[in-house]
Parts: structure tokens; C-alpha cells; sequence
């Protein structure tokens, strides 16, 4: 049990002293506490009883040093309990954090976005949680059990089964209780979720609901999604208050017990005195309290130990690309730019290992320094998977890519990006300016080269348009520009860098043609003719450039500039078609003949 | 998932609306009492009364409980008591505490039913409302704003409900009972023993003031710190090229650390109050011990009352220790419905006219004289246009981006009102219409296919209620949407996850054009997409638009030229004005607007080498 719990653990291995100080802490607190309810019997006995005002008051001035080192003693365990939990939660935001970074792709094809963000949000809370209540309950509840029992087998041992009886009774009905709440409460969750889902859908899909005018079906729909929430989180409300009477009455119950056996006992003069039977009655009462943490503690740790289950999942994954050992790095100055592509092939891993059938087959093809090449072909085609190749995104499955003869996996990954840039299908930017985000490629870069990669990427004219110019804010994921503005400002940032290969993975798709056609021409100009690779479904983004291959299904089945493939490739006449009309003379005719 | 689309739509309202002035905090009262009237008003009156008279009653079994134990330890703790006299108490104190257990399992039930019977009725009330609204509602915000703020609003809400009502009520009940007590058992020791009230509140107050702030910055840096996560895994690829990792752990680190430390302030400041609480009972309970001692020894009262007094304070420490943290959950709760409000006060933008008549189809005519439009008020963004389609035309609408193709579509389907000129239907008023007679005659086929968590067949039928399956079916075949449904895993029941996500871009238009087909509608306007689709798909998609336009008044949206030549005239918009209106291949002859912005996609390449010239296309 709690295996991936106590594999967390490791972390610790530098405050085990501060550990034992908490538990020290709270063994003081459990013994104080305990003693206080003993020093009120004394009081009763021989102060009260007796009659005597110095033993009240003696004992009075104990009783309240009691508490008082008792208060300090939780406190302070509370203090270390939360140095544990808050440390916990911050080494696994870094630690896995820093592990997730190591990348590859491939790995984060396993882990989407969203798997990765329970783990480091809602499984690091429940870890945290489990940390807290195991440095604070573990020992307590036992504690105060132990010398509660120890002190009563002491003073009264005929009333210890009273004691006996009381927990085994509170035990069950709390973890009963609370194992219901815990149920209630994830069922809860689940329906909040689908509950959430309807609204999130229905806000999304609004022009939709307005179209068909279904507003009435959509009231109705999510009726019946509140209303299923309102079964568990009514279960979890009752059970929840209900906690406290079911403690309290327990414990009543179990003095009354002991008030007619013990009284009984002290009339038939047992031995039995007045104060000891007013003490147990409050150790009874004392037994409550951590019994009900330990009730509680119990599911936040199976809780916490599936959480620590799925954070330890993804911190055992190893980056799938990674340098070899005797890679040699190049000199991007001395990079010529020769891309070779030899019998490559390339599938994807499946989860569980195996490969998937390949999405690139035996692709043969050599790039000469310098030279503009266009990759056409559909959604689907294998041309990112293509591209992905060449900066080891992925590595080949078969075959090798080269750069200027060097396989590219004897290259060391952070030297190859260097020389290889490339602007994304989703142009992504970051929270910050538009500067950080222009020169987040290389950030020593002077301000000169930003602005002049700007006009070529023709986003030049609308940064200086903004009020903060170049210093203007960019919201997360960049959504606070338009998508063309996006592209645009991402072809910007490779630019900046200065790559020696430059690879533009459909990343005009959203530009109008003639904005298209600006930056096109302004690449060349900027990057002093380097090797450049433009992706594209869209003929009109490849037109003009020396060469282009026209993939599908993994495989190029045609090469050659846009005359040649136009007059050879029946493929590449029906997308020719479909995109750019069927005799686009058919107006010019008009115009000739008027 | 924000779109472009979205970000574009609120681009343009950014001005306009700025965030509600939040009321003044005064209104406190006001909104609780707005609150309580889905706990407590109408039919739930009754049930809320008798909820609070239970509650009463089990919480007086409760306060009898240590005055019977008192008299119970009196019976033993002087000489002469006996058995049978200890034994009828005990009876009486059992009798108690099953009468406690079970009219408070009882009560607990009820208050619960309540409490989440009144989420459910603020809930649903609030989003039956929201469906009303108009669409200008929704444009004008972050729709994941709106939706993390509703879905966090609705938590703090429910705990209203579910902890602060009920626990306040109880603990304002038993400070009354058990002060009413032991006043009535002996008032000279009831003053020692509520010494400890007003430190208690004292204490509490000052820790909840710390610990609830930081609880609030605490949220915060999560969020800012799960932003920054979240932003860096979905932008990985980005990160991986250019090689920035270095830069994001150090952030990474700065976030987990300021989290760390208001964690750390938050959870110590809020844990603190257990044994602070623990502390000052037990200090109550030395004072109460020692006075009442002294007050024996004088003779004055008996043993039995002084222990009854020390239980006496536990019961009135605990409900007085909480009240601060429930305040402070209550006022989240105020927070968070002071929002829910304002929506439930939102009025539609786009209302039904007094006189209102439903939309009677003649054909499909269509005259717009000088229509103006703006979102922001001050910034035209269609001006003085004037055009009109003749009964069955197919238009096709194209210009640079931002000329205001989009808008123009907006104002066709009176999701915005114009700002001045008229448009008129078959001779009939836009603006006296019934918004709903004139959406059930013009389908809408949008840009983002947008399908729901549903079954295949489900999102067709969502087209018209009272749909058959064979109609859904005949229609998914005239779409060329049938074959690949067909080979769905369950066909037509086969469920869509999220968004639609398992099927392409292509298929999903296709199953859209095919629910349009389901309305049967007399006009229609199609956003089109097909910019992520290859080749063949998109000549499928294009038979289906084919057959669902044959005959109808429709406005196409052009993303890519060749999609429109066909149309009976084309518009192009430039600048939100109507540059130019006439059949492709007279648009081509005037080698105007259209003439370059088709010419531009050959970049010189074009079969007849035809040159452009730059016409000045104002795009955003």
C-alpha cells in the first residue's frame, strides 16, 4: 500500500531531522493533553473535594501551563507538517517540471497538454495534501490513544472496555461516513465536470444553438445535468454535517455509560474516587478528535498515492531523442546548407511501444545549399513529419538525413537547432512583448536584425502601429493578435535568429495571397539566400519556387518546378484546379474579345 | 480553446464594453438576501422553516446534555446519593443524546436537500437566462474567462449554500441555547465563563484576516504558475527549437517558489487556528475550573455544576472559533453571486420589436439601402452600403481580411442591430421581425464546424426538433456524409468526442452541411472553410453546398476564390464599403479590385502572364 507515496519520500532525504522534530512535537502536544485532563482530576479531588484552595490553584496554574506548551507544540508541528507539504508540492512542480522539458516530441505525444497539467495541478494538491495530514495524524491519533489508555489502565482499570468500546464504535461509523463522503464527493466531480462540459459547449457553440433556435433544448439538457449533480453533492452535504452530531453523540453516550457504571462503583465504594471517573469521562472526549483525523486522513492518502502514482508515471519516462556520445558539434558559420534525405523512413510510436504503419516511405531527396524548395501535398501527407526529421524532432525510423554530409544524429541537438530554424504550422507565442517573443530565439541579438526580419516577414507595419511598439504585450499563446498577426510574427522570430536552414512548416496558411507573396520575396533578401523549405497545401504558396514535391501518403511522387509538374503530373493539375479555378482565362477571354 | 475567430470578435469589442462597474460593496445584504430566496422562498419556505425548528430542537438535546451530567456527578459526589437516582439520569442523558443523534440526522438531510436545491435553482435559473441573451453578450468576452469565472462562481456559490448558511444558523443557535443555560444554572459563573468570547473572536478575526488573503494570493500564483505550465507545454515545439529550456526552468522555478511561500503563509495561518482555538478553551476551562472551585469550597454551588460549566465551554467555544471562518466563506460566496447577478440582470441587446410579425417567405428578395454598422461606436465598420439579390441568387462575398465580410453575414441574421439604414426581406422589416421565425428560415453553415458531444445522429437531429432518423439519413447522403458514417465504429450512434475532435476537419463540414439540409431552410449563408481539406474532400464538400443551395438565396464567404466564380455576382468588400458587384467574368474584364486580388494567388505566374498592379487593399 501507498507504495508511489512513500517512493515521493525520496525528497526528504535532507530534512529527516526536521521530520523527527514534528513527530517529537506532536508525541509532547499528545502527552500534554492528556495530562491536562489527569491534572483535572487532582483538581477535583484533592482541590474541590477536599476543599483545598492553594491545590486548586496550583493545579490550576499547571493545567494552564499544559495547554499552553500544548498549543506550541501543535503549532509548531503544523509548521513543519507545512514546510513538508509546500516543499513536497514545490519539488515536484520543479523537479517533474524540469523532467518534462527533456522533451522530445515523442514523449509529449504521450502526454498531451492536458495530462501533463493534472499532474503538476490537481495531483501535486493531492500529493501536498497526503504529506500534510501523514507529517501531522500519523503518530497523533495513536498517541493520544496510547496514553489515554495507558492512564486509564492505570486510575480505572474497570472502565477501560468503556474506552474500548467507544473507539471501535466512533472508528466504524466514521470511516463509514467518511469513505461515503469521498465516494459522494468524486461522483460529485464527474457530474460537476459533465455539468461544466454542457455550459463550456453551449458558450462555444452559441451561434449554433442561435441558428436552429434550440435554446429551449438546451435549458432542458442542462437541467437534467444539474439535477444529476444534485443527487451526490447532496449525499456529500448531509454526510458531511452530519460528521460532528455523530461524534459528539457518540461520545455522550459513552460518558453516560461511564457515569452509571463508575458512579454506581464509587456509591458501592469500590475505590473509585469522584475526580478519576470526571477525568476518564474526559479522555472519552479527548479520543474523539483525532480519531475523526485518522477517518479523514485515510482517503486523501489513497487519494494522494494515485496521485504520486501518475506523477511518478511521467517522471520515469526518458526523452526519446537524445545526443549521442561522440556527436560533434558544427560551426554554424561554416554550415553550407546541404540537406540529404537517404531511403527514409519514419512511423510513430503507439503508446505502447510498437510501431504505427509509416507515414514516410523510402524518401529519397537532396537539397543543394541555397536553393528554395517547396513540399506540396494534403493534410495528412506526411509533410510536417518530413520536416520534423531534420532538427530531430523525431528521429528516422530507417535511411538517414545528413547535413553537409553529417548524419544529423551525430550532431548535438542544441547545435543543429542552431543551424536549423523553423517556423511552426501553429504559430505559438508566449505571455510577455513582442520583443521577448521576436528574439526568443536568441535574445543577445541586436535590435537591427529584429527590425529588418520584421519587413520581411511583413510584420513590421503593424507592430510600429501598435502604441507600445515593440514593447507591446503579448497575452498567453499570443491570442491577443489576429491569426494572420501570429504567423507573421512567428516567421519574425525564426527569422531573428538567423538560421543556416530555414524551414517554414505551412506557416503563411493564413495570410491572403498577397501578403503571402511579400514575405516570399522578402525571405531570400533577408536570409542572403539560405537553404529554405516552404510547407504547403496551398499551390499558391510554392508557385515560384525552384523546386517542389508533391507528396502523398508518406511517399513524393513527383518532382520538378510548377511548369513542369503542371504540364506532366495529373495530380498536380487537379489541385492546380481546385485551388485556382478551372481556366482563369475564362474571364481573361472575355476581356480579349471585348 | 480560444479561436482565431473568437480573438478576432473581441478584438473588436474591447472598447466598447469594459468591465460592469462592480457594485458598491453595500449591496451585501441585498445580494444575501437574493441568495436566500432560492434556499427559502416560494415552496421551499415551509421546508426551510421546519428545517430550522428541527435544527432548534436537536441542538437543545444537545445543551441539556452536560447539565444532566452535572447532576448525574452530583448524585455520586456527595454522600448518600443512590443508585436508582443515578440510574434515571443516566436514562435521561442516553435519551438526550439519541434524541441529538437522531433529529440532527434528520435536520442534516434536510439542510442538504436545501442547499443544493438552491445551487440548482441559481444555476439554472442564471443559464435559462444566458440562453436568451444576445450575441454581443458573448462576443464582448474571453469565453474562457467567462467560463472559469461561472464554473468557480457556482463552487463558492454552492458552498454558500452548503456550509456557511447552514453552519452559521447552527452556530448562532447554539452560542443562544448554551448562553441561556447557564445563565439559567448559575449567572455569576456564566460571566467567568464567557470571558473567553470575545478573545476567541479577537483571535480568530486577526488569523482569518491573514489566512484568507493569502489563500486569495495563493490561487493566484497557482493560476499564474499553471498558466505559464501550460503555455510552455503547448508551445513545447517552439520551446524545443530554439532551444530555450534554460529560460523556462528558471521561471518555472521564480513560480513555484512564490507559490511556495503564500502556500506556506496561507495553510500555517489557517492550521494555526486548531490549536490556538484548543488553547483558549482549555485556558476557559482552568478559569472556570479554579473560580468555580473556590465558589464550592464557599459553598455556593456544587461539583456536578462546575463540571457541567467546563463542558459548558467547549460547546460555546466551538460555534464561536467558526463564525469568523464561515463570514469569510459566506462573503466568497456574495463575491462570486454579485457576478452570477449581473448576468441574470443582463438584458438582450437585440430584441423582438412590441409588433413583431413572423417572417413569411416570398422568394428570397433581399434590398439593403445605406446600412451603417459599427461594434465599437465611432468606428464604422460597414458604411453606406446598398445592394440587392434577387430572389434565388447565389452571392459570393470576398475582400482582404477585416473588410467586414464576416460583420455583413452578422447583421443579415440580426445577430447585431445595424446602426442606421434598412434592411428588408421579401419586403418586409428586419428589425419587425420575430428573431426566431426568421433563424428557422435561413441556415447558417459556419466557418468552425462546430458539433456537439453527442451522437452523429443527435447532431443532425439538433437541427429541427422532430426530425426522423431517414430524413437525417436522406440528408447525410446529399451531403456525401453518409459513406464515411457508415464506416464510423456504431455508424450514425457513433458518439463525437469533444468538439468532434475524431473526425477530420472535412467530415465535420460535411456533417454541418447536412444538418443545415435538415432545417430545410429558405435562405442561407455559408462561412466557408475548406482551407485544411485536400483536394477530393473538398470537391465533395462542394457537391453538398451545390445541392443545398440549388434555388435558394444564398451569400457565400470566400476564402479561396475558385470557391465563388460560379455565383450569380460576387461582392467584394473592401474597407467595409462594396468596392465592387457584378458576375465573375465581368469583374475579371474591369481588372478592378477582384481582377488583382485573383491574380495576386499566381504571384506572376498566372497562364497569360497577366501583371498586377497594387490596389490598395486595407487589411488588418
Amino acid at each position: 500500500m501507498i507504495k508511489s507515496m512513500r517512493r515521493i519520500f525520496f525528497i526528504y532525504k535532507r530534512y529527516w531531522g526536521r521530520l523527527l522534530l514534528a513527530q517529537v512535537l506532536v508525541l509532547i502536544s499528545a502527552v500534554t493533553t492528556i495530562s491536562f485532563a489527569s491534572l483535572n482530576a487532582r483538581l477535583v479531588n484533592e482541590g474541590i473535594t477536599m476543599g483545598n484552595m492553594e491545590v486548586i490553584l496550583n493545579t490550576g496554574m499547571n493545567m494552564f501551563l499544559l495547554a499552553l506548551i500544548s498549543g506550541l507544540c501543535l503549532a509548531g508541528a503544523a509548521y513543519i507538517s507545512v514546510f513538508f507539504a509546500q516543499g513536497t508540492g514545490y519539488m515536484i512542480r520543479t523537479i517533474l517540471y524540469r523532467k518534462i522539458q527533456s522533451f522530445s516530441f515523442a514523449n509529449y505525444d504521450r502526454f498531451p497538454t492536458s495530462a501533463l497539467m493534472v499532474r503538476l495541478n490537481a495531483d501535486v494538491i493531492n500529493v501536498q495534501n497526503a504529506m500534510l495530514y501523514t507529517t501531522l495524524l500519523t503518530l497523533y491519533a495513536p498517541f493520544m490513544l496510547l496514553v489515554t489508555f495507558v492512564l486509564t489502565m492505570m486510575d480505572a482499570p474497570s472502565l477501560i472496555w468503556i474506552l474500548v468500546l467507544m473507539v471501535a464504535v466512533l472508528l466504524t461509523v466514521l470511516m463509514l461516513l467518511v469513505f461515503q463522503i469521498f465516494k459522494a464527493y468524486d461522483e460529485r466531480q464527474k457530474r460537476l465536470d459533465d455539468l461544466n462540459n454542457t455550459m463550456q459547449e453551449n458558450l462555444a457553440g452559441m451561434r449554433v444553438v442561435k441558428a436552429f433556435v434550440r435554446e429551449d433544448y438546451e435549458v432542458e439538457r442542462f437541467k437534467k445535468r444539474a439535477d444529476a449533480l444534485r443527487q451526490p453533492a447532496y449525499a456529500a452535504a448531509f454526510r458531511v454535517a452530519f460528521l460532528t452530531p455523530a461524534m459528539t453523540g457518540i461520545a455522550q453516550l459513552a460518558i453516560a455509560l461511564a457515569l452509571v457504571v463508575g458512579g454506581s462503583q464509587i456509591l458501592q465504594g469500590t475505590g473509585l474516587d469522584v475526580g478519576t471517573l470526571v477525568a476518564f469521562s474526559h479522555y472519552l472526549t479527548l479520543a474523539v478528535a483525532p480519531l475523526a483525523m485518522m477517518a479523514v486522513m485515510m482517503p486523501f492518502l489513497m487519494r494522494g498515492n494515485a496521485s504520486a502514482e501518475r506523477i511518478l508515471e511521467v517522471f520515469d519516462s526518458e526523452p526519446l531523442v537524445q545526443d549521442r556520445e561522440l556527436a560533434q558539434a558544427l560551426d554554424p558559420e561554416e554550415v553550407q546548407g546541404r540537406i540529404a534525405f537517404e531511403n527514409v523512413s519514419f512511423a510513430f510510436r503507439r503508446p505502447d511501444g510498437e510501431l504505427a504503419p509509416p507515414v514516410l516511405k523510402n524518401i529519397n531527396l537532396t537539397i543543394e545549399p541555397g536553393q528554395q524548395v517547396g513540399i506540396l501535398g494534403a493534410t495528412g501527407a506526411g509533410k510536417s513529419a518530413l520536416v520534423n526529421l531534420i532538427p530531430r524532432f523525431y528521429d528516422v525510423t530507417e535511411g538517414r538525413i545528413t547535413l553537409d554530409g553529417v548524419d544529423v544524429r551525430d550532431i548535438p541537438q542544441d547545435n543543429l537547432r542552431q543551424i536549423v530554424g523553423i517556423a511552426l504550422q501553429e504559430a505559438v507565442l508566449f505571455k510577455g512583448d513582442v520583443r521577448f517573443n521576436l528574439k526568443f530565439g536568441k535574445p543577445a541579438v541586436e535590435d537591427d536584425v529584429m527590425f529588418e526580419a520584421a519587413r520581411a516577414a511583413d510584420s513590421y507595419g503593424f507592430v510600429m502601429n501598435l502604441p507600445e511598439r515593440w514593447e507591446a504585450p503579448v497575452s498567453q499563446r499570443g491570442y491577443n493578435f489576429s491569426g494572420g498577426q501570429r504567423q507573421r510574427l512567428s516567421i519574425n522570430r525564426t527569422l531573428t535568429a538567423k538560421p543556416k536552414v530555414l524551414i517554414l512548416d505551412d506557416s503563411t496558411s493564413a495570410l491572403d495571397a498577397s501578403t503571402e507573396g511579400r514575405v516570399q520575396v522578402a525571405i531570400p533578401a533577408f536570409t542572403n539566400n539560405v537553404t529554405t523549405l516552404y510547407i504547403a497545401q496551398r499551390i499558391s504558396a510554392v508557385i515560384d519556387l525552384d523546386k517542389i514535391y508533391l507528396l502523398e501518403n508518406g511517399e513524393i511522387i513527383a518532382e520538378g518546378n510548377h511548369e513542369e509538374l503542371l504540364a506532366t503530373n495529373p495530380l498536380y493539375q487537379e489541385i492546380y484546379e481546385s485551388q485556382l479555378g478551372k481556366g482563369v482565362t475564362a474571364g481573361l477571354e472575355v476581356e480579349e474579345a471585348a | 480553446m480560444t479561436t482565431t475567430a473568437e480573438t478576432k470578435r473581441r478584438k473588436k469589442w474591447a472598447l466598447k464594453r469594459p468591465e460592469k462597474a462592480i457594485h458598491t460593496p453595500d449591496d451585501t445584504s441585498q445580494i444575501v438576501r437574493r441568495l436566500l430566496s432560492y434556499m427559502a422562498g416560494g415552496e421551499l419556505r415551509s421546508k426551510f422553516t421546519f428545517a430550522m425548528v428541527l435544527r432548534l430542537i436537536a441542538l437543545m438535546g444537545e445543551t441539556a446534555l452536560p447539565a444532566l451530567i452535572g447532576l448525574a456527578i452530583n448524585v455520586f459526589s456527595v454522600p448518600g446519593g443512590s443508585i436508582a437516582e443515578l440510574n434515571r439520569l443516566v436514562i435521561l442523558i442516553v435519551t438526550a443524546g439519541l434524541f441529538y443523534l437522531g433529529v440532527s440526522f434528520v435536520a442534516d438531510r434536510m439542510w442538504g436537500d436545501l442547499a443544493t436545491r438552491a445551487s440548482y435553482n441559481l444555476q439554472t435559473h442564471m443559464y435559462t437566462h444566458m440562453q436568451t441573451l444576445s450575441l454581443p453578450f458573448f462576443d464582448s468576452q474571453s469565453r474562457g474567462e467567462l467560463m472559469s469565472r461561472l464554473t468557480n462562481d457556482s463552487e463558492v456559490i454552492s458552498l454558500f449554500y452548503e456550509s456557511a448558511v447552514t453552519d452559521i444558523i447552527r452556530s448562532m443557535l447554539q452560542i443562544v441555547l448554551t448562553f441561556l443555560v447557564i445563565v439559567f444554572i448559575d449567572w455569576r459563573l456564566t460571566i467567568v465563563a464567557i470571558l473567553i468570547v470575545p478573545v476567541m473572536l479577537l483571535v480568530m478575526n486577526v488569523a482569518n484576516r491573514i489566512s484568507s488573503p493569502a489563500f486569495k494570493k495563493l490561487q493566484e500564483d497557482l493560476s499564474e504558475l499553471s498558466g505559464f505550465q501550460e503555455e510552455t507545454f503547448s508551445g513545447n515545439k517552439v520551446i524545443i527549437s530554439n532551444r530555450r529550456h534554460k529560460w523556462t526552468d528558471e521561471r518555472n522555478v521564480d513560480l513555484a517558489v512564490q507559490a511556495y511561500d503564500s502556500g506556506s503563509k496561507a495553510f500555517f495561518t489557517s492550521l494555526l487556528q486548531y490549536p490556538l482555538t484548543q488553547a483558549l478553551t482549555y485556558l476557559q476551562i482552568v478559569i472556570v475550573l479554579m473560580v468555580g472551585g473556590f465558589m464550592v469550597i464557599n459553598g455556593r454551588i456544587d461539583l456536578g455544576t462546575v463540571i457541567a460549566f467546563s463542558m459548558y465551554v467547549g460547546l460555546l467555544a466551538k460555534p464561536v472559533a467558526s463564525i469568523s471562518n464561515l463570514i469569510s466563506t459566506a462573503l466568497n460566496g456574495v463575491a462570486g453571486a454579485r457576478r452570477v447577478f449581473n448576468i441574470i440582470d443582463e438584458v438582450p441587446t437585440v430584441k423582438d420589436a412590441p409588433d413583431a410579425t413572423d417572417y413569411e417567405f416570398k422568394g428570397g428578395h433581399i434590398q439593403c439601402t445605406e446600412v451603417d454598422f459599427s461594434y465599437i461606436s465611432g468606428r464604422k465598420i460597414l458604411r453606406q452600403n446598398t445592394f440587392e439579390v434577387h430572389p434565388g441568387d447565389a452571392i459570393g462575398i470576398c475582400g482582404p481580411t477585416g473588410a467586414g465580410k464576416s460583420t455583413l453575414i452578422n447583421i443579415l441574421t440580426r445577430y447585431y442591430d445595424i446602426d442606421s439604414g434598412t434592411i428588408l426581406i421579401d419586403g418586409q422589416d428586419l428589425t419587425k421581425l420575430t428573431q426566431e421565425s426568421l433563424r428557422k428560415q435561413v441556415g447558417v453553415v459556419l466557418q468552425e464546424a462546430f458539433l456537439f458531444t453527442d451522437t452523429v445522429m443527435n447532431n443532425l437531429k439538433y437541427a429541427r426538433e422532430g426530425a426522423t432518423d431517414e430524413e437525417c439519413i436522406e440528408a447525410a447522403k446529399e451531403a456525401n456524409a453518409h459513406d464515411f458514417i457508415m464506416n464510423l465504429p456504431q455508424g450514425y450512434d457513433t458518439m463525437l468526442t469533444e468538439r468532434g475532435a475524431s473526425l477530420s476537419q472535412g467530415q465535420r463540414q460535411m456533417i454541418t452541411i447536412a444538418r443545415a439540409m435538415i432545417a430545410q431552410p429558405k435562405l442561407l449563408i455559408l462561412d466557408e472553410a475548406t482551407s485544411n481539406v485536400d483536394t477530393r474532400t473538398e470537391k465533395l464538400i462542394q457537391e453538398g453546398l451545390k445541392k443545398l443551395m440549388a434555388g435558394k438565396t444564398s451569400f457565400s464567404i470566400a476564402h479561396r476564390l475558385a470557391t465563388i466564380r460560379q455565383s450569380a455576382k460576387i461582392m467584394v468588400l473592401n474597407g467595409g464599403e462594396i468596392v465592387e458587384y457584378a458576375p465573375h467574368d465581368d469583374l475579371m474584364a474591369a481588372k478592378g479590385f477582384y481582377y488583382a486580388l485573383y491574380m495576386s494567388q499566381f504571384k506572376g505566374k498566372a497562364p497569360n502572364n497577366a501583371e498586377v498592379t497594387d490596389m490598395g487593399f486595407i487589411s488588418t
